[in-house]
């Protein structure tokens, strides 16, 4: 007893399976998923990407407008000029 | 069924919603709704039968919550020119 050698060192986690590619890439892969989309005005909108433009004009289905969490209204569809638009954050695995 | 099927780019959803009424959420926490007349890429709208919504709110009265609405005003038009960058979201009818 005593002699326990040192716990092998850990092996380097794999890293995890980041899609990868440009920011191009990204918005491809999440359309028709789920989605945040954050406004600069810090309004959120939840819903389904159904597509994009290159102004980044976003078109939501099922959405939700959250404010500071709470949700204050609901769209079958919206329609969301590109200017107001902070990050889009896909809600689900890509 | 889906009436997404048809959309290919953000546009087509506002195209769609022409002669309709649409939903319209400003800067500056103004709304409109309106029945869509013409669109352009800035997305500048006319709109008819305009019902334009304003919501002021009183910070001095709102205390640290900071929810409470306190004044809303109302006010009709009959026909607008709404210039493109003041717009944040359009919102077609309900489709149901």
């Amino acid at each position: 007893m005593g002699d326990t050698p040192p716990p092998p060192e850990a092996t380097p986690p794999p890293p995890p399976p980041v899609t990868s590619g440009s920011p191009t890439d990204f918005l491809k892969n999440v359309v028709g998923k789920r989605v945040v989309v954050r406004l600069t005005s810090g309004v959120d909108y939840r819903g389904v990407l159904s597509c994009l433009d290159g102004y980044m004009n976003i078109a939501l289905e099922q959405t939700e407008e959250h404010v500071n969490g709470i949700v204050t209204n609901r769209y079958g569809d919206a329609f969301i000029r590109g200017n107001n638009v902070l990050y889009i954050s896909a809600a689900e695995p890509l | 069924m889906d009436t997404s099927a048809g959309i290919q780019e953000p546009f087509d959803l506002i195209r769609l919603s022409l002669s309709e009424r649409v939903f319209v959420k400003l800067r500056g926490d103004r709304e409109l709704t309106g029945i869509l007349h013409a669109y352009d890429g800035h997305m500048n709208l006319i709109l008819s039968e305009v019902e334009e919504t304003i919501m002021l709110v009183d910070g001095a009265d709102s205390g640290p919550s900071g929810q409470g609405i306190v004044n809303v005003t109302k006010r009709k038009m009959e026909m607008l020119f709404v210039r493109g960058d003041g717009v944040i979201l359009v919102s077609p009818p309900s489709r149901t």
